[in-house]
């Protein structure tokens, strides 16, 4: 409880900061969440340097809507930011025309993840591990892919996440499990192949 | 793959970050225009007025609630004890001073201050019905069912202030009774079995262990003495406890007169009368 009212006290605090035009309460907003909506936003269009611009936008469109008062319904200033982010998706995808459903794998964005204690096979199949999931996110349902993004790679809680999505908990739950057997799905159909 | 299995490897997307030049660079970018659109520092004024309002806000609900019930303690406790008290049989608080009075019967436990308690509601309530019935804008034709539950009422109220008090005359007079004989409670007196009935047999037994005893036993007179003295005191109680015990004969002589003066309808003499029987107690 101790540890929500605290979080609730930054919060409030953050967000009169805002309000009262404090940039430097801004740049830590930004610093805090800036990897998180990067993340979020990449998993969802596909495209890093798309990702990047729709970040920046994101951010500078948050300050807007504080300064000029508008989506006050959101509980939380990380809520916030994220449901400027699915809007400036919507936007985006309006924009383009097009939805994403190719694979986020490329040569440039190969993922390396460099753990002393593993061994090369270890590391190598690990990575391959993650080139999978990555491969394979694409291609599941948007609703299912964001509510992954949110649970299991940006931590976001149930509360959040429902806040953000305009749904219940339980919604939440269920849109998760299935979420989840959809992937392992997937991933599955891929081992048998290979 | 078990959903754990998927779930440590979803995990492990997290270390997939923007590059950290163009964290950099964005931050950079993000400044200046924040800047341009108005943005400054804050003073520390400024700053500490943000740090108390946000204080508050963020602990609105569990602070404010309790506080709120709190203060609706306080004032409840303070106030409504005074409110009620003041209400009379034909107010519609009436029932919650009557609950009022019955929870605070119920958790006094010493059976004489009960009793108290209890003959003063009784004799409180018998005062108000009188009240109430020498209003003649309330004691007419109109309310006569409620006059008739009143004067019921009324006698039922006495009836209790009489067994209240007959319960108080039933608890002084053992209590007055073992005053009758003191026993000394010194250690040395009672190996010698020295028991006094009263101040003078007390003075007449110390004269005579004086006279004849040996020198110990004059020894142990002499701290009789000063007993004696703490017995004259007694003696000084007890007479005063049988005073109280006259007391409520004499209440129970004023209750018939109150409950003769109610009959004939002199309902201010019968208030008056009353509120002597409470004096007398008192």
């Amino acid at each position: 409880m101790s540890i929500n009212l605290v979080r609730k006290f930054k919060d409030k605090q953050t967000l009169s900061k805002l309000k009262s035009r404090d940039k430097e309460a801004f740049i830590r907003v930004y610093d805090d969440n800036v990897k998180d909506i990067h993340r979020f936003v990449y998993f969802k269009i596909g495209s890093r340097e798309e990702a990047d611009d729709l970040t920046s936008m994101i951010f500078l469109k948050a300050w807007n809507h504080i300064q000029n008062k508008t989506l006050e319904n959101a509980k939380t200033l990380r809520a916030l930011l994220y449901k400027i982010a699915r809007n400036a998706i919507v936007d985006y995808y309006r924009e383009t025309g097009n939805k994403v459903t190719a694979s986020l794998d490329d040569e440039e964005n190969r993922i390396e993840i460099i753990d002393e204690a593993e061994n090369p096979q270890e590391r190598l199949d690990r990575a391959a591990d993650l080139e999978l999931i990555k491969a394979k996110l694409p291609f599941l349902k948007e609703e299912y892919r964001e509510i992954i993004i949110m649970k299991f790679i940006n931590d976001l809680s149930l509360e959040e996440i429902a806040e953000i999505s305009e749904k219940s908990k339980g919604n939440i739950r269920v849109l998760l499990h299935r979420a989840l057997n959809a992937l392992r799905e997937l991933v599955e159909q891929d081992a048998k192949k290979n | 793959m078990t959903n754990s299995e998927l779930i440590a490897k979803l995990n492990n997307l997290k270390s997939i970050d923007p590059d950290q030049k163009w964290l950099e660079s964005n931050r950079e970018l993000l400044l200046s225009q924040v800047s341009n659109s108005g943005a400054e520092t804050l003073s520390t004024w400024r700053v500490i007025f943000i740090n108390v309002s946000s204080v508050m806000k963020s602990a609105a609900q569990p602070v404010y609630a309790l506080g709120a019930f709190v203060l609706l303690l306080l004032t409840g406790s303070l106030f409504s004890g005074q409110l009620l008290a003041s209400t009379k049989p034909n107010d519609s608080l009436y029932i919650a001073r009557i609950l009022s009075e019955k929870v605070k019967l119920n958790t006094t436990f010493d059976s004489t201050a009960r009793n108290r308690m209890e003959m003063k509601f009784a004799s409180s309530h018998a005062q108000d019905i009188t009240a109430v019935l020498a209003d003649p804008a309330f004691n007419n034709e109109e309310n006569k069912d409620q006059v008739a539950k009143l004067n019921n009422s009324f006698s039922e109220e006495v009836n209790t202030v009489k067994e209240s008090i007959s319960r108080l005359n039933a608890a002084i007079v053992p209590a007055a009774k073992t005053g009758d004989e003191v026993v000394i409670a010194d250690s040395s007196k009672d190996a010698q079995g020295i028991q006094v009935a009263d101040g003078s047999a007390l003075n007449a037994a110390v004269a005579t262990i004086a006279a004849s005893a040996q020198p110990a036993i004059s020894a142990t007179a002499t701290l009789v003495v000063p007993a004696g003295m703490n017995l004259k005191a007694t003696s000084a109680e007890i007479a005063a406890s049988s005073t109280e015990i006259a007391e409520p004969t004499a209440a129970d002589k004023m209750i018939d007169e109150a409950i003769q003066l109610f009959s004939s309808k002199d309902y201010e003499k019968a208030s008056d009368k009353l509120k002597e029987v409470s004096e007398t107690i008192k």
